[in-house]
């Protein structure tokens, strides 16, 4: 990391090991969500035990990163940039255990639709979106420990595409859903999944924002490219 | 990553050093310290906090018997160092201060050379035999106060020319010269600037390794930073003895909340 | 009540009359200053106005033959015999040494008797001459050059003493004489130089004041101030610290304290009689020597030194014996190792004064009997009197027994001891100074 020693050692320790935790939790978020993305893919409903079990772990992080969170502002009365880095770090946690919560509802939901007939396709797509979500994660956390605005103001911009993702998949369940009523209920499950992790990677563009206060001091001021058009308008009419 | 934290964090060992049983003091007819139970441990900074005149420096001083200096000033009650009780009458001040070392609020070097400066303990303890020794013994006491490499190249300058917070950590290889088991600091940093304080507090965090550090401070951000066990004094009496983390997140006792907060003192 | 604003360039009433008033407190200072200063340039002006004369003798030059027939009657240089021919002999081959030399430069001066020839060279020179003949025997029958001092009155007449129109009333001197002076002088056989002898010889008698010298008496006075400081810094310093560092603080250190203090302020005359009841009287230590003179001194400056070292010792700040203290040192090593040292600077000016005092008291060494007149020069030990016990002199006291005296240059010489007493004095301090800065540097 680029920045300056403290004198006293102890408190860049501390620093370092919350920091430190936010990336452990950062990777046992990513592994989940891929992990999730696959189980539903092959309908490996172990797998998805496994997940739903390893979502306390995550939300164990999050607790012991509070903690130390908060004692780290008891002890050393942080300022200025150490301030926005004990902040900043308290949000990306919290943020990352919900994206931890929507990977244990996907692994949720995998297991009912590995019960139900496969609709084509929507376990790639759902699979190739996954992945471009964790990429999100991996990179706003990158960002965070190589203290790198351009990549966090990278990965805000690609929220877009995900919101692309989004609206293709949702015309495409629609339009499934319209031609075999029968095909619904895996339908809804299927766009309940995909909502959630569109859900995941408005997180990881609000760890990027959040990382940009960080650094710079202030939130972003343009607000972020939305290109998710579902609540807006009427996909059904357009076939 | 965190393991290793913790691990720091902890005290590395449980076993008392000072052992402190009933503890009064009195200062002609004024009860200064009432009845004060303390177990302060080996190979940890604890640090002793409350408002001013709490008696904080007052019991400090009694761990190595300073307070027998003042003509008015009456200890009863039992301090244990390593469990030999220091106000027995067979115990002779002079070799307890040896073995109980002390720094003081504002730096007060001898005027003489820093070399001896830091080679008088050692001299009139008769630690050493030659002078080779000495030097060593000076050498080792620089270091470890992270002073020698500002001052290797002249030792024979007189100790006051230093800057503030140089002499006082070269007040502190004084006391560290004659190879103590517990170093007792009275508000070491309160005459010095932030980056200097810092300095200290650094130094004071590697000390631990060695010796059992006893810091009195009026800084609770001090002892927040600095110490693994804290105390918290107010008028005379011990309210709360704990680990430092616990004692700023979720102190036990009202009056400590209060003080902490900043409502009282 | 509100104070009216008003502007900051306008001073209002209060501060005028306050400026007012520091400016009439500015002036009284400065008129205080200028009246001590005052008087000490007139003091100073006029010691050194009556007194510079005194470092300066008329001496003369002749050449005198010293005849066998009266000087060694024995013809052998034998030392008994030659020993035996007393200054009165001396006295008339001197002056048959001016009369000659008188005849070979072809002077003549009108109404100019033998005995005024005689008259013009001081007594003490004959004692000289004998002095020098047996010590150097093979100047027996030979014709030497010597300097003679004139006598008093000649001497007198070049310091503007003695005029030609005194010299006419005076019985000591002649107008004759005086103008024979002025032809020597022409000559250059007269001179008035640099007097070295002012500062190493011994008293004279009242007939001689140009051979009157300080040697004894600042024997005498250096004698005392040994004997003062090897006693009375010691005790001082050993009391005072006692007192000061180890003593308990209760009533009976209180009264100590108290009189010490009021010792410091008894008149010196009642050390005098202090010194003549217990050393003279009890004792039986000869009077009028040195180390009775050194004891009663040391009584004397002893409160002022510990009183200097007191506030030496205290000015040390405690934060020094703490520290020693709190690296295990003992109480004694804490004084000895740290506070002694840094209250040395104050201890050494103390006594530098104490001893600068002490040199210049008369009182005391009056009433023990240091007034007699002494020639020898008092040895340091002698078997039969002891350490610092012949006979002796101060330079106070010599100054007090000068200026009873009736001659004129009596007076002088008076001046001139008091210029070499502040002369000492002032190295004394400047003494003082240059060690307490040596010392200070360290802190």
């Amino acid at each position: 990391m680029p920045n300056e020693l403290h004198i006293s050692s102890a408190f860049d320790r501390d620093l370092e090991g919350v920091q430190a935790l936010v990336l452990k939790m950062g990777g046992l978020v990513e592994a989940a969500l891929l992990d999730a993305a696959l189980a539903l893919e092959s309908r490996d409903d172990a797998l998805a035990a496994k997940i739903r079990k390893g979502d306390k772990a995550i939300d164990a992080l999050e607790e012991q990163i509070n903690v130390e969170a908060a004692r780290i502002i008891a002890l050393r009365a942080p300022t200025a940039r150490d301030l926005r880095t004990v902040l900043t770090v308290m949000k990306i946690a919290a943020a990352l255990e919900r994206c931890g919560d929507y990977a244990k509802n996907l692994a949720k939901r995998s297991v009912v639709l590995s019960q139900m007939a496969q609709v084509p396709g929507a376990a790639g797509a759902i699979r190739r979106m996954a992945k471009a979500v964790q990429l999100q994660i991996k990179d706003a956390l990158d960002s965070l420990i190589q203290r790198d605005v351009a990549l966090a103001t990278e990965v805000r911009a690609r929220d877009a595409e995900i919101d692309q993702m989004y609206n293709a998949l949702f015309r495409e369940f629609l339009t499934h859903m319209m031609e075999d009523p029968r095909n619904i209920s895996a339908c809804m499950h299927l766009h309940f999944i995909a909502k959630n992790i569109e859900r995941v990677g408005d997180h990881a563009t609000g760890i990027a924002e959040q990382v940009i206060y960080l650094i710079s001091g202030s939130l972003p001021e343009e607000a972020r490219p939305k290109a998710d058009v579902t609540s807006t308008s009427d996909l059904a009419g357009r076939g | 990553m965190d393991d290793l934290r913790i691990v720091e964090r902890d005290v590395t060992t449980q076993i008392p050093k000072i052992t402190a049983r009933g503890v009064d003091v009195f200062y002609g007819d004024a009860h200064a310290i009432k009845s004060v139970d303390v177990d302060i441990l080996d190979h940890t900074v604890t640090a002793f906090i409350g408002p001013s005149g709490c008696g904080k420096s007052t019991f400090l001083r009694c761990l190595n018997r300073m307070n027998d200096t003042i003509d008015i000033c009456r200890v009863t009650g039992e301090i244990l160092l390593d469990r030999e009780n220091i106000y027995d009458p067979k115990v002779d001040s002079v070799q307890l201060r040896a073995k109980v070392g002390m720094v003081f609020q504002k730096p007060n070097p001898f005027p003489k050379s820093i070399y001896d400066n830091v080679a008088y303990g050692p001299k009139i303890h008769g630690l050493t035999r030659n002078k080779a020794e000495l030097d060593a013994v000076v050498e080792t006491s620089l270091r470890r106060a992270a002073l020698w490499n500002e001052v290797k190249d002249r030792l024979q300058s007189p100790g006051t020319g230093l800057s503030g917070g140089q002499q006082q950590r070269l007040c502190i290889a004084r006391a560290i010269a004659t190879s103590p088991e517990v170093l007792l600091m009275d508000e070491p940093c309160s005459a010095l600037d932030p980056i200097a304080t810092a300095q200290v507090e650094e130094l004071i965090d590697t000390l631990r390794s060695q010796f059992c550090v006893v810091i009195v401070t009026h800084s609770m951000q001090q002892a927040a930073r600095v110490s693994q066990r804290t105390a918290f004094f107010h008028l005379g009496t011990l309210v709360e003895f704990g680990e430092t983390g616990q004692i700023f997140t979720q102190p036990q006792d009202p009056r400590t909340e209060s003080y902490i907060s900043g409502r009282i003192g | 009540m509100t104070t009216p604003k008003g502007s900051l360039l306008v001073q209002d009433a209060r501060t005028r009359k306050r400026n007012a008033a520091e400016a009439r407190f500015k002036t009284y200072g400065k008129l205080a200053i200028g009246v001590g200063l005052l008087a000490l340039v007139i003091l100073i002006s006029s010691i050194l106005g009556n007194g510079t004369s005194a470092f300066r003798q008329t001496e003369i030059a002749m050449n005198v033959t010293l005849p066998e027939a009266k000087l060694d009657k024995s013809g052998t240089r034998d030392m008994e015999v030659m020993k035996k021919v007393t200054t009165l002999t001396y006295g008339p081959i001197l002056a048959q040494g001016l009369a000659d030399t008188l005849a070979a430069e072809g002077i003549v001066v009108e109404g100019l008797t033998a005995k005024d020839i005689d008259a013009m060279i001081s007594r003490e020179a004959s004692a000289q001459l004998r002095d020098r003949v047996l010590a150097d025997p093979s100047l027996v029958g030979a014709t030497v050059a010597i300097t003679v001092l004139a006598s008093g009155r000649i001497d007198g007449y070049y310091k503007g003493r003695v005029s030609m129109e005194s010299a006419v009333l005076d019985s000591n001197v002649t107008p004759a004489q005086l103008r024979l002076a002025d032809a020597l002088k022409d000559k250059g056989l007269l001179v008035t130089k640099f007097n070295w002898d002012f500062l190493t010889a011994p008293d004279a008698s009242d007939q001689r004041p140009e051979a009157a010298g300080l040697g004894v008496a600042i024997l005498g006075s250096a004698y005392m101030m040994l004997v003062v400081l090897v006693l009375a810094l010691p005790v001082g310093v050993a009391s005072s610290i006692y007192l000061e560092e180890f003593a308990p603080k209760n009533r009976w250190t209180d009264l100590i304290e108290v009189n010490i203090s009021n010792l410091a302020a008894v008149p010196s005359i009642v050390f005098g009689i202090l010194g003549l009841a217990i050393f003279i009287n009890f004792a039986g230590l000869r009077a009028s020597a040195p180390i009775v003179g050194g004891l009663v001194l040391t009584l004397m400056t002893l409160p002022t030194i510990i009183i200097s070292t007191r506030a030496a010792l205290k000015s040390v700040p405690p934060s020094i014996r703490d520290a020693a203290l709190g690296v295990g040192a003992s109480k004694m090593q804490a004084v000895f190792h740290h506070v002694l040292p840094l209250a040395a600077p104050g201890i050494l000016t103390g006594t530098i004064i104490g001893l600068a005092q002490a040199l210049g008291e008369t009182a005391p060494l009056l009433l023990i009997g240091m007034v007699a007149f002494v020639r020898e020069y008092p040895a340091p030990y002698t078997a039969a009197d002891g350490l610092f016990g012949e006979p002796s002199t101060a330079l106070p006291v010599q100054v007090y027994n000068w200026t009873q005296r009736a001659d004129p240059a009596f007076f002088e010489r008076a001046s001139g001891a008091i210029i070499v007493l502040l002369i000492f004095l002032l190295i004394m301090n400047a003494v003082a100074i240059i060690l307490r800065r040596r010392f200070e540097r360290r802190w």
